[in-house]
């Protein structure tokens, strides 16, 4: 029974990986697929994939566990240097709605795609990114050790990046992909030094091992206070980056770049939540300091006044449901915060399907204000800012600005990490050529 | 030097750039229109080059695409022949080369492939293919082998040794080729061995001739901007800071009621909304356009009217006179979807919720002016050299910035290099056979002759020829099957009198319905009128909270037409209304909800329940939207009502204007009636009229408009239909018409219906007034019509490569109502692609020609038509530049859908309810879509109009937009004779008589056996229904009326 629920679990993720590999493979080596080959095969994984998954969770609910683990052992081992990189996957209440969202949600868009995206020249490109994007999304929600996520999550900005930048015949979509690829690194590197510092002071990186093996929520943290402080906030910054929670949020309306619904749904709907999601996990950390605790609220709530300042304003569709899922994402952090965590959870898959279904209309926008408009007998009132209006003009236009502007959050960037970090380096290309110029010039007197 | 510019002068520079700008509106409402209609006084051949320097579009093609329609037969060779022919007439004959005319030597280029290419590609081609290695595949291998005989048997026989060789340029070739080959040892030399020796004897010697000729070199474009030349000379461009930033202030400031937060300085013109909001921003916020900020407060420009501040800028950008047209004309295209939007807005947009002041658009290039001016000031203090700045100072003289510019990087342009020109010689030397023994011989001045000849034929002169062929190979089909079809129709008599006949409009999307219409019954008689059917109003229906006008944009309506509930149902309708004004409140709230923070949080904890209708939708679109429609059913408006057509007495004039009226007078009526029958010359009744309007109904489609009726100025025409059937059966109506000399027989019914192009469901109206007399006749044609509404989406489902090539008539009905309902759908229906004629006469004519739904057919009898050809002017005016413009953005959008049309849809963004962007930040988008125009052959529209010349010359003497369209060939014309099945065709200011090929037209017995199971067009063919099938399907017809 075990081995078989083990195999089902495994199937959860094997099956992304299987439409991967094939389309991947099959297009490598130059005999693509035809259009309704590939959507018959991720249809069918697709349908495998959310069925394996109800069985795990029918099989739990049946058996009343709360945890069902499938283990694949070590993927690579040094053993003089203790380091294993161990891959497991765990099933349990923050996880199995998680995947089952996923599938749904993706499946949906896959199947939209298959039509929306027929005949377009990067149909296969677009389907094997897709297929990544789904596993990436299922190893990081599954996730039972540290650097299995980090596996997922990984694959999740690749692909986002890769589906940014999917029209990269022109300028816009690829110089915007790039820009959400470096936030996504930026991320990814205080995610690495996280786990990196946990390895180091638990000597795995397994959650059973950081936050004992009671099932979530109820774990307790194997970190001192200051050690979870300092997990905790490059965790926290890792998540900022993934979530665009403040000041990374300025990447979200850049990734509308893609094709409408498909790649807008993902960012919009399914990949903002992944760091919110790292925090869940994580939660047990958030118990022991305080002042971590007060860092993810303040965030959460800055996060979610900016983008509601910031999307009232935003006059094209896609950028105004970016910062509305943007606000949302910080409320959602504040609860996690607050230690709401079933709330969150709930929260997140709610905001999930409403936006994605927000994003799939958004070009029947013309048709749908016109019909309400009809409804009403009228032109649309607008909507007011009441707490602004109240303010004088001058502070007025300065809130203006600071929305159209987007909260200079990429301002921000550009000047304090961008352009210094830009300045360094060609700081030491010049050393460097002056060095060399030295060096060569010392030869020639020879 | 001039003086000052004053405002005059920039005044003028402006009315000439806005011309330029893209003439599309606000997105709502689209109009097809020439999207070079700037250009239109310049001949078609011109202006399309013209495009080529303003918009850095693409003229034609590129090549390649055209020689593969060359390799599928879609040009042919004669095609080729006979339009360079046409091109060079006299010249053509003329020996440009050894023994080749200039008619020879251009089909050489352009028959079969060139390779051309930069100069690494032609050596990659000579390094790393078989190029020098064995002849070119198309050429013969007579040819080949005698020019391999001839070069082996000078080696062998007469070469001695190089030193003997008396031709100095013949010696150094052989010099050359000496290192490659083994001269002592040629005769055993194997026969490859010859060929690769021959072949690079060849190209060496065309590299000496190519030689000949000096550098094709001239200087590079005149920067026409600031920007141009520091973009050539620091290889920095300064616009896309400018244009972010633009486009965030004008999306946020244009935006129709999208944001839920509009701008706070409302009220302002825009040069001081955008002042206030960033004339005193800080670095930090400006970035690359900090220097604003000092030059707003150095000059003073907030307390400039708009216009005195571009004259600032101008002169501190030292601008000239001569030069300021080409700089406002390429100031106002650094943007040009915004920047048109503004235009439109100011102009042409009463009807949208926030239309522009006048004025505006000089307001916006007062920002434009002020921003490009603090990007080049940032640019020349960080970027460029320091002895820039010195030189420079604080404003930025467009000369010296040139001229600065020009010594750190002097531009040039080469035409070809010589790599290239002795390549392009070698190959077309293959083609041609010419010896290369003779080829040495030629002079100098021969060989420059040669290369001229080869230059001057360039790329842009082959593509204008490819082009022209492939339109003639279309244009002489078509003339052919015409001359054919109406041969035996003009023999034929028109059928006495129909039992039914059926009004459509003129669109190329009912040609395939009234051919299958008239298949299914030969008493069917069908008419082509623009689908406004005569009767120009504002119309609003009972469920609408606005009036739209429904008639072609260039007439203004001067009606109102309500449709209101009939008596017994308004109290019904009345709460229905209330009801729907409730829940569309309660959905606007959610819908603004949704986005905020606290409504938004609350939302989304109930958004799993939006997971249902998203996977329903997605997964079921059409089961969806039945089930939809029988909810909705509730709250819908209901099929009781009438049109309120005629005015009270008491009626209060409504509109502002006292020009617009409430509904229409008898006369009035009358009159519209007698028009439009008129128009189409319909004089014998059939008992029963269907007036079928047609419109489109498709999801996720920001372009939803386009796909409407264009005679409705992109509305739905259903409405325009019924009214025009409530006329013309009104008994006083027919009096009045009877006393002009029209008698409507009493048993004549006219029936409004309306046809939805993209699920094909017909719907009729005011089905209560039938007469029970006509109920049979009614249950008959609406059978009919079920019957063609499933041959027809059979037709379309052809082109849908999503649709099993072996699907039946019935499954085609489902599938295309599928795509009208799917979200997932980017091409709910082709639109008018294809599209390529328009038939100007009796419908007998031409009855029976399959068309493939590439033409449009207006019915017009010019045997009823009086002497002045007052129907026919009437007539043209609107049908030819309502096709003109439809045909002319089609083609335009498919040669180069990236600058003329909107590129693909997929990334689209709607954006302030006014147009479309890629992604969250770009210009706004003009013209069709990728998936729109993907099936689309480019050509200019054939028109074929039954008329005399003379008919014709009076409508082009009366109309100067036509005469314009003809001369200038930016339209295609021939004249169907009334008479005789004898064609002629417009060139160059005559009609010439067509001259039919003479290829037999194929027959066909219905139209399904001639498409099924093709995905591309489909040529011409006589639909010939055997009688032993009419016979049957009249016989089913006829017998339930039994």
């Amino acid at each position: 029974m075990t081995t078989i629920l083990d195999f089902i679990g495994f199937l959860v993720v094997l099956c992304p990986l299987v439409t991967l590999t094939i389309i991947g493979v099959t297009e490598l080596f130059q005999h693509p697929m035809s259009e309704r080959s590939i959507s018959l095969l991720t249809k069918t994984n697709m349908v495998i994939g959310l069925l394996a998954s109800l069985i795990v969770l029918a099989s739990m609910l049946a058996t009343g566990s709360r945890q069902f683990i499938v283990d694949c052992g070590n993927f690579g081992v040094l053993d003089e240097e203790h380091y294993h990189f161990h891959i497991k996957f765990l099933f349990d209440r923050l996880s199995i709605p998680m995947v089952i969202v996923s599938y749904v949600l993706v499946g949906v868009i896959g199947a939209f795609a298959t039509k929306y995206l027929h005949n377009d020249s990067g149909f296969h490109r677009f389907f094997v990114v897709f297929a990544m994007f789904l596993l990436g999304l299922l190893v990081a929600f599954l996730a039972g050790t540290i650097e299995t996520l980090f596996l997922g999550w990984e694959l999740v900005g690749l692909s986002s990046a890769l589906l940014i930048a999917y029209f990269h015949e022109r300028v816009g979509p690829v110089r915007n992909g790039l820009w959400v690829w470096t936030i996504y690194r930026v991320a990814d590197a205080a995610f690495l030094m996280a786990a990196v510092a946990m390895h180091h002071m638990i000597r795995e990186g397994d959650f059973t091992g950081l936050m004992g093996s009671a099932p979530w929520p109820e774990g307790t943290s194997a970190l001192s206070g200051w050690d979870a402080l300092l997990v905790g906030s490059l965790l926290l910054v890792a998540a900022a980056g993934k979530s665009g929670l403040v000041p990374f949020s300025g990447w979200l309306p850049r990734a509308m770049e893609g094709p409408t619904p498909s790649s807008a749904v993902f960012y919009g709907a399914l990949s903002i939540h992944l760091g919110a999601f790292l925090l869940l996990r994580m939660s047990p950390i958030l118990d022991d300091s305080p002042f971590l605790r007060g860092m993810v609220i303040t965030l959460g709530v800055t996060t979610a006044i900016l983008a509601a300042i910031v999307s009232r304003v935003q006059s094209d569709v896609k950028s105004a449901l970016a910062y509305a899922s943007v606000c949302q994402v910080g409320i959602i952090v504040t609860e996690i915060g607050l230690g709401l965590w079933y709330l969150a959870l709930v929260h997140m898959i709610g905001h999930a399907f409403l936006r994605s279904l927000q994003l799939l209309r958004a070009p029947n926008l013309l048709r749908d204000y016109k019909s309400l408009e009809n409804a009403i007998g009228g032109r649309l009132a607008h909507g007011s800012f009441g707490v602004i209006e109240r303010l004088p003009h001058r502070w007025q236009i300065a809130t203006y600005r600071f929305a159209l502007e987007r909260g200079y959050t990429d301002a921000l960037l550009l000047k304090l990490v961008v352009n210094p970090f830009l300045s360094f380096f060609k700081l030491l290309d010049r050393m460097e050529s002056r060095w060399l110029q030295i060096l060569s010039s010392d030869r020639e007197k020879q | 030097m001039a003086g000052e510019l004053v405002w005059e002068q920039v005044a003028r520079a402006l009315e000439h750039g806005v011309h330029l700008l893209p003439a599309q509106g606000p997105i709502a409402v689209f109009v097809h229109h020439n999207t070079l209609h700037a250009f239109e006084h310049l001949p078609f051949e011109q202006a399309v080059v013209a495009g080529v320097d303003t918009y850095g579009a693409h003229p034609y093609w590129p090549e390649s695409r055209y020689r593969n329609k060359v390799e599928w037969g879609r040009i042919s060779v004669s095609d080729l022949e006979k339009e360079l022919l046409e091109d060079l007439s006299e010249s053509a004959n003329e020996i440009v080369a050894p023994s080749t005319t200039r008619l020879q030597l251009r089909l050489a280029m352009m028959a079969h492939r060139l390779r051309i290419g930069p100069d690494a590609e032609i050596r990659w081609s000579i390094a790393e293919t078989d190029a020098m290695k064995a002849f070119l595949p198309d050429v013969p291998a007579s040819a080949s082998n005698q020019m391999v005989h001839q070069v082996r048997h000078w080696m062998l026989r007469e070469y001695t040794s190089t030193e003997n060789v008396v031709d100095e340029s013949l010696a150094l070739v052989l010099i050359d080729l000496a290192e490659e080959f083994d001269f002592e040892r040629r005769a055993s030399w194997t026969d490859g061995t010859w060929t690769e020796f021959t072949l690079r004897f060849l190209y060496f010697i065309c590299r000496k001739g190519a030689s000949q000729v000096g550098h094709g070199e001239e200087q590079g474009p005149m920067p026409k901007r600031h920007r141009d030349a520091i973009r050539d000379s620091l290889h920095f461009d300064c616009d896309p800071s400018v244009n972010e930033l633009l486009i965030r202030f004008l999306s946020s400031t244009l935006d129709q009621g999208l944001a839920q937060w509009h701008s706070v300085l409302s009220g302002e013109g825009l040069f001081h909304r955008f002042l206030s909001l960033y004339g005193k921003a800080s670095d930090f916020v400006l970035g690359y356009l900090s220097p604003l900020r000092e030059i707003v407060k150095r000059e003073g420009h907030s307390s400039l009217t708009a216009r005195e501040s571009i004259v600032v800028s101008l002169a501190k950008m030292g601008i000239q006179e001569e030069q300021l047209d080409r700089f406002i004309e390429s100031t106002l295209l650094s943007l040009p979807g915004w920047t048109s939007m503004v235009w439109q807005l100011e102009t042409n947009a009463e009807w949208t919720p926030r239309p522009l002041p006048e004025g505006s658009l000089e307001e916006l290039l007062a920002i434009r002016l002020l921003l490009d001016r603090a990007s080049i000031d940032d640019a020349i203090r960080n970027r460029a050299p320091s002895a820039w700045r010195d030189a420079l100072g604080e404003n930025v003289e467009f000369a010296r910035l040139v001229q600065l510019a020009r010594e750190l990087a002097p531009s040039s342009s080469q035409i070809a290099t010589q790599q290239q020109r002795a390549f392009l010689l070698f190959q077309v030397a293959q083609r041609l056979a010419w010896n290369p023994l003779d080829l040495v011989s030629l002079s100098g001045a021969a060989w420059r002759n040669i290369v001229d000849e080869l230059v001057q034929f360039n790329s842009m002169n082959r593509r204008r020829i490819y082009h022209a062929a492939y339109e003639r190979h279309y244009r002489e089909e078509l003339l052919d099957a015409i001359s054919e079809i109406s041969k035996q129709s003009s023999a034929d008599a028109p059928a006495s009198s129909p039992r039914f006949q059926i009004i459509t409009c003129i669109d190329d999307r009912e040609e395939s319905f009234r051919r299958h219409l008239e298949e299914i019954d030969p008493d069917i008689e069908t008419l082509g009128a623009a689908g406004f059917f005569a009767v120009p109003m504002y119309f609003r229906s009972s469920t609408d909270a606005h009036y739209i006008p429904l008639c072609p944009v260039v007439i203004k309506p001067k009606h109102f037409v309500d449709e209101v509930a009939q008596v017994t149902h308004q109290e019904i309708l009345k709460r229905r209304t209330e009801a729907r004004r409730v829940l569309g409140k309660a959905s606007h709230q959610i819908h603004l909800g949704s986005r905020s923070m606290l409504a938004g949080t609350l939302t989304a904890f109930a958004g799993s329940i939006a997971s249902i209708p998203m996977v329903a939708r997605v997964l079921a679109p059409r089961l969806t939207s039945k089930a939809k429609e029988f909810v909705g059913q509730v709250v819908k408006g209901g099929k009781s009502t009438t049109l309120c057509l005629e005015r009270l007495p008491d009626d209060s004039v409504t509109g502002n204007g006292s020009t617009l009226q409430q509904g229409f007078t008898l006369s009035e009526m009358t009159d519209m009636v007698e028009r439009l029958l008129g128009d189409i010359g319909l004089r014998t009744f059939a008992p029963l009229i269907v007036v079928l309007g047609h419109g489109s109904s498709s999801l996720n489609n920001p372009h939803e408009s386009a796909y409407n009726c264009g005679a409705c100025g992109g509305g739905r025409g259903g409405p325009n239909a019924r009214a025009f059937a409530q006329m013309a059966n009104d008994p006083r109506v027919r009096r009045n018409l009877a006393d002009r000399g029209v008698r409507i027989p009493d048993e004549a019914w006219f029936l409004g219906a309306y046809h939805n192009t993209c699920n094909d469901q017909v719907e009729f109206w005011d089905l209560d007034r039938l007469p029970t007399t006509h109920q049979k006749l009614f249950w008959e044609i609406q059978e009919k019509i079920d019957q063609a509404r499933e041959r027809n989406a059979w037709e379309r489902c052809r082109r849908f490569t999503s649709a099993k090539p072996e699907i039946s008539p019935h499954e085609a009905l489902r599938h295309v109502e599928e795509r009208s309902e799917d979200l997932a759908q980017a091409r709910p229906e082709y639109n008018h692609a294809s599209n390529a004629a328009c038939i100007v006469g009796r419908r007998s004519r031409t009855r029976g020609l399959f068309m493939d739904r590439r033409s449009f057919l207006t019915s017009y009898d010019p045997s009823l038509d009086n002497t002045d050809h007052d129907v026919l002017h009437r007539l043209l005016s609107a049908v030819i530049p309502v096709c003109a413009g439809i045909s002319l953005e089609y083609f335009f959008s498919t040669i180069d859908n990236s600058v003329y049309g909107c590129g693909s849809k997929l990334p689209h963004n709607i954006t302030g309810l006014l147009g479309v962007m890629e992604g969250a930040a770009s210009d706004l988008r003009c013209g069709l879509s990728q998936q729109m125009v993907e099936i689309h052959e480019p050509m200019r529209i054939v028109f074929v109009i039954e008329a005399t010349e003379e008919a014709f010359r009076s409508v082009m003497k009366r109309n100067a937009a036509i005469e314009r369209l003809v001369t200038n060939e930016w339209i295609q014309v021939a004249l169907l004779s009334p008479t005789s099945n004898e064609l002629h065709l417009y060139h160059k200011g005559t009609f010439e008589p067509y001259v039919p090929s003479g290829r037999p037209l194929p027959t066909a017995s219905s139209s399904g056996p001639w498409f099924h199971g093709w995905r591309g067009n489909v040529g011409f063919a006589k639909i010939l229904p055997s009688h032993l099938e009419v016979r049957s399907s009249g016989a089913s017809a006829k017998e339930p009326a039994q």
